[in-house]
């Protein structure tokens, strides 16, 4: 068993549809993203994964079994899953060792296997040391290697994971990301990872499902949600961006909003339309097609984050730090743009943005 | 920021440097130690005369101040006109009718003794003149008189003027003698008219009491001066007031010391207010009860404990509580975790109804449940007895079941108790982490190992706590084992209790022993719930606050709504049935449909008689006022708890906690043997030592209740409120005031409750003026008629509901407890 089958996947509360009709196949040995903004739906397909929660419609399939559908509904404990949650939920009353012993407890596997399985989870997790301890007298970097440890010693082949990161301090949180990625591709197992951090979701997915309002906006890869984004919230939920009105012609889109500049454009759009252009991707050129005068700079070391005029816009752009040094503001510059991303306007785009906010 | 705000609210309140602020403490300690060390003199002065009333001790001293000089200087100048031989002479009469007078000896000799030696059997020794014999004497104008009379005294062949000569004649000898003196001391002390009015009230507290030798001798050595005066009558009274001064400044110089700040705050004040008040209404009442059982007679004895336990009587009544109480904890707390589980955290039918079903049921007095358990399980005519008799086909009464016993006793503890744990029990259970058992149930166990791996044992300290609780609160009831138990001779501690502290001096000696008794029993519970827990409490409150996944029963769900249901039923509808009931009939044994005898008459009588109305009106009183001071001490100690570091705030927590677990009787024995005057306050008998003991009891719940709504108002909440501008004043009133008060609510109404209708206590405190509608249902119920208690019963619980209807309507539905 490794993979996972959503099929039209619905779950409502009352009124209101939380997930709705979710239709996707995590494969074997996959690491899945569930991204998405607070009250996207994610901790509800995670915890219908789990079987925390019955769904109102469709059925979910592990490899070739249904696992919940119609009037199927294996209970939680018989999936055989490992699960890490956001508040760690490592029990304060069991030592270490019997916080990751449990699972192997409740299959009655003998002790001495139990026994050096436990040492083995703990090792992986570099805890062995703190085997005899209670959670109490651990930190919350450590308490969440427990939970990992624990959710692992049963070696499942699906591991679950419900924002296991969101309460660490950033260092540790960065370290930790690795981690969780090592050993997911160490075992060989699949992972689904909730999480409301783009970066997090980037530096450890195979795949992205970024979420919205119950609905799945794109899945892929961490580089096609950010080069190629489905539709502006995609764009707008990963890294930053800038919306530009254009109107597109044969050759090139003119940007009113621009002080009427265009640049070039290859595509079959035409008519009102928004350009993505995402800060990184304008560069400061002797030959750029867009004139403008700088207006502020922020240096922010590995990076400068400028501000530029273009007629009455501002527009962001973020360049190398060193460029730092070479200019000052108000001087006169030239951008061009080393890629975009063009959708129609069909008049929804703030309603659209409004959920980041 | 905190900090700094706190450093600045410091500088605001210090008075000056932490040198200042030591030598002001010195000062006051001294103050206090001088406080009580007059204390101790005026108190001793006091003992030594003998007297009982201060007018007594005002005499005296006027007497010595005013009187005495008034009369010495009228009598001096007469006395320096005799030669030394007369001086002698009359100094000798008046030591022998001294003498006389008491058969003792003189107080003292010499020169200057002559005119006080004179005065005291003026005052002692001497007939009564009627008033037409001091018109006679004072109407006499001669300068010479006194002198004259003097002689007459040592001499009597000595002339005295005609018109004086009637008043001795026929008197001979020591009588002739003493009459002269009383005519002489009338004549000199009408000059000065506003002081005969002392001198009259002194003869009157001193004649045919044993003490005038003292009382004399005190006026003659001149003890009494204007200074002693200020301790004598209320020495108690500034022994205790020098007292805590003396602790309080101890305790403020040892918690400024232990923060390392010297800086004064008015907060303090608040601090050992509140202390002060715990410590003399509780503290000392308790430590006398301890003193008085274990040195009976001032020497350390344990005679009057081994006299007690070798009483099979009490034995038995040590034996009952503590089988009763055991098994009440055990039953109760088996009632409490299932049913707490099923209503907290399944998918159970009417949840929410059974919830505040069973927390409702909390506020019944404990005597209502009792009173109606003994009308169905009543031997003979209990209605269950003979549903039972009819369904098995049982012969005639008596039985199958019997109230009036031991297990009937825990049945009835058990359903009034439960709640309790019931109470704690899904308290805590709200507040765990669902996610614990999330992560259970995804490692492979089944719902029901959960329960048993997870939920159990983390609940295990809360699960203690509410056990506990419920074997403490059942060992120290006296309503029920006092209804139910003492009929069918089945003693406990507290029935033991009241009956010996109507018992005499020596019974209440008694009652002290078994009242040290169930304090440690009760203390060291609380000792192990408080300390040993404490350290076991995890903390399973997550970050986020997630809905508990409920638990399907599935096709259990009927069955166990329908045993919930059941249940309910039996501890609740049926003993609120039939107090309903009972309170319609004319005759209790009979139905209330049968003819004639429905009746609305107990209603109208009992709530048309004065007596009851009085009662109710003292009952709304007390505990109005009882609730008032305690939410206010609750909101301010809450205060300082939380928003403040100050050293030693939790001193008073602690000692609110140690009252709430002390039992009832106790507490109120406590109070009647040290608030009677002997430890300078007398409030026995009246409403204070009511309110006083309510307070004592209850303020926890007020406590417990504003802490946990206060700790959810974080600080930062305050503290943008003053960044925006808003004073300390302001920021109360419209952020912290508005988001507290329905727990502002709750926890008045948790104190008011139970005062209303408290039995235990005010079976020991009242009197004739200050009874309560809990002890009036209570007497009607065991003298007079129990369908009228049964109305009086169902009074109360209408008025429970209403206040608690009230509170609801009034803090907009959020009002809960």
């Amino acid at each position: 068993m490794g993979s996972v089958t959503l099929k039209h996947l619905v779950k409502s509360f009352g009124e209101s549809t939380v997930v709705n009709d979710l239709d996707e196949v995590i494969r074997d040995g996959e690491f899945v993203t569930l991204l998405g903004p607070s009250g996207c739906g994610k901790t509800t397909i995670l915890r219908m994964i789990a079987g925390f929660e019955k769904p109102t419609s469709g059925e979910i399939w592990f490899d070739d079994v249904l696992i919940c559908g119609g009037k199927t509904f294996v209970p939680p404990e018989k999936r055989g899953i490992g699960m890490v949650f956001q508040s760690y939920a490592v029990w304060p009353h069991m030592t270490v060792y019997d916080n990751v012993a449990y699972p192997l407890t409740i299959k009655k596997v003998s002790k001495e296997e139990t026994k050096s399985r436990v040492r083995q989870a703990l090792s992986l997790m570099h805890l062995e040391k703190y085997a005899e301890r209670l959670p109490s007298q651990l930190s919350g970097g450590q308490q969440q290697r427990v939970a990992l440890a624990r959710a692992l010693v049963a070696e499942p082949q699906l591991l679950l994971l419900d924002e296991p990161l969101s309460n660490l301090d950033a260092k540790l949180r960065e370290s930790m990301r690795f981690e969780i990625k090592r050993l997911q591709k160490a075992l060989g197992i699949t992972v689904i990872y909730v999480t409301h951090d783009q970066t997090e979701a980037m530096a450890m997915s195979d795949r992205i499902f970024v979420l919205n309002r119950g609905g799945l906006q794109q899945a892929g890869t961490p580089e096609e949600v950010y080069n190629k984004p489905a539709n502006p919230f995609v764009a707008d939920f990963l890294g930053k961006v800038e919306f530009f009105k254009g109107e597109a012609e044969p050759g090139r889109i003119v940007l009113p909003e621009l002080s009427g500049e265009s640049i070039a454009y290859a595509g079959d759009l035409r008519g009102k339309v928004y350009v993505a252009v995402r800060p990184e991707n304008l560069l400061f050129s002797a030959d750029g097609e867009l004139y403008g005068t700088l207006e502020a700079q922020y240096y922010m070391g590995d990076v400068d984050d400028c501000r530029v005029r273009i007629g009455e816009t501002l527009v962001r752009v973020i360049t190398d730090g060193y460029a730092y040094k070479s200019m000052t503001a108000g001087q006169e510059v030239r951008l061009s743009v080393r890629d975009y991303i063009i959708y129609e306007d069909d008049g929804s785009l703030e309603e659209t943005l409004e959920i980041r906010t | 920021m905190d900090h700094r705000a706190q450093t600045d609210q410091r500088h605001k309140n210090r008075i000056s440097g932490p040198a200042a602020v030591k030598l002001c403490l010195a000062v006051l300690l001294f103050l206090g130690a001088f406080l009580v060390i007059m204390g101790v003199r005026g108190k001793s002065l006091y003992d030594e005369s003998g007297f009982t009333s201060e007018s007594s001790f005002d005499s005296i001293y006027r007497l010595t101040r005013d009187t005495d000089k008034a009369y010495s200087e009228k009598l001096l100048p007469a006395i320096r006109n005799l030669t030394e031989e007369e001086r002698a002479g009359v100094s000798t009469v008046w030591e022998d009718l001294y003498q006389d007078a008491w058969q003792t000896d003189a107080p003292e000799t010499g020169e200057e003794y002559v005119a006080k030696v004179l005065f005291a059997s003026y005052l002692t020794a001497g007939p009564k003149l009627s008033s037409a014999e001091k018109k006679q004497i004072t109407a006499v104008s001669d300068e010479e008189l006194e002198s004259q009379l003097l002689r007459c005294i040592t001499d009597e062949s000595h002339a005295l003027p005609a018109s004086l000569e009637s008043l001795v004649s026929g008197l001979t000898g020591i009588e002739r003698q003493a009459m002269l003196t009383q005519l002489l001391m009338t004549r000199a002390g009408s000059a000065v008219t506003d002081i005969n009015d002392h001198v009259t009230q002194f003869k009157k507290s001193v004649r045919g009491s044993e003490q005038q030798h003292t009382a004399v001798n005190m006026i003659a050595s001149g003890k009494v001066n204007g200074f002693s005066r200020l301790f004598l009558g209320n020495g108690s009274t500034i022994i205790l007031i020098g007292c805590l001064l003396m602790l309080d400044v101890l305790l403020l110089a040892l918690m400024m010391a232990a923060g390392r700040n010297w800086a004064f705050s008015v907060k303090w004040i608040l601090i050992l207010l509140i202390i002060d008040f715990l410590a003399v209404f509780l503290i000392l009442p308790l430590v006398h009860i301890v003193v008085k059982a274990l040195f009976p007679e001032g020497g350390f004895s344990l005679s009057t404990l081994e006299r007690l336990f070798t009483y099979p009587l009490n034995l038995e009544a040590v034996k009952n509580t503590v089988i009763a109480s055991l098994a009440t904890m055990v039953l109760g707390t088996a009632i409490a975790f299932p049913l707490a589980f099923l209503i907290g955290r399944t998918n159970l039918y009417g949840r929410k109804f059974f919830r505040s079903l069973f927390v409702i049921s909390y506020m019944v007095p404990p005597y209502v449940g009792a009173m109606a358990w003994l009308r169905l399980m009543n031997p003979n005519v209990g209605a269950v007895n003979q549903w039972l008799r009819t369904l098995f086909g049982l012969s005639d009464a008596p039985g199958p079941l019997n109230v009036y016993s031991l297990p009937g006793l825990i049945w009835v503890l058990t359903s009034f108790y439960f709640p309790y744990a019931f109470i704690t029990i899904s308290r805590a259970m709200e507040k765990m982490d669902p996610t614990l058992e999330d992560a259970s149930r995804v490692s492979g166990a089944s719902p029901l190992k959960t329960v048993f791996r997870i939920d159990l044992p983390l609940m295990t300290p809360s699960l203690l706590a509410g056990a506990l609780l419920v074997f403490v609160s059942a060992a120290s009831c006296y309503g029920i084992p006092s209804i139910v138990g003492k009929p069918g001779n089945v003693n406990t501690i507290t029935t033991r209790i009241v009956e010996y502290t109507s018992l005499g001096q020596q019974g209440l000696t008694d009652a002290t022993a078994l009242s040290v008794l169930l304090m440690a029993l009760a203390l060291l519970i609380l000792l192990i719930s408080d300390v040993v827990l404490a350290k076991k409490q995890y903390i399973t409150v997550s970050g986020k606050s997630v809905k508990p996944t409920l638990v399907h029963l599935r096709r259990f769900r009927w069955p166990l709504t329908i045993l919930v249901s059941l249940f309910a039923i039996v501890v609740i509808g049926l003993p609120f049935a039939t107090i309903l009931l009972t309170s319609f009939k004319t005759d209790v044994g009979k139905s209330v449909l049968a003819s004639g005898n429905f009746t609305l008459a107990n209603w109208t009588t009992v709530f048309n008689r004065n007596e009851t109305l009085h009662c109710l009106k003292n009952s709304l009183v007390y505990a109005t006022a009882a609730a008032l001071i305690g939410i206010v001490i609750a909101i301010v100690m809450n205060y300082l708890q939380q928003r403040t570091q100050l050293k030693g705030r939790s001193i008073p927590t602690f000692l609110i906690t140690l009252g709430s677990g002390t039992p009832s009787v106790v507490i109120a024995l406590g109070l009647i043997m040290t608030m009677r005057g002997n430890y300078g306050i007398n409030i026995y008998g009246t409403a204070y030592i009511m309110i006083v003991a309510y307070l004592v009891k209850y303020l926890m719940m007020g406590m417990r209740t504003v802490s946990s709504s206060m700790s959810q108002v974080h600080a930062s909440l305050e503290e943008s409120s003053q960044i925006a501008g808003a004073g300390w004043f302001r920021t109360m009133r419209r952020i912290t005031g508005p988001l507290i008060f329905p727990s502002i609510a709750a926890g008045w109404f948790l104190i008011f409750i139970p005062s209303f209708y408290e039995l235990s206590m005010t079976t020991l405190l009242y009197s004739g003026s200050t009874k309560t509608i809990g002890f009036e249902l209570y007497e009607y119920w065991t003298f007079t008629s129990q369908p009228m208690s049964c109305a009086m019963a169902m009074g109360i619980l209408l008025f429970i509901v209403l206040i608690n209807s009230l509170l609801g309507r009034v803090t907009k539905g959020k009002f809960s407890i």
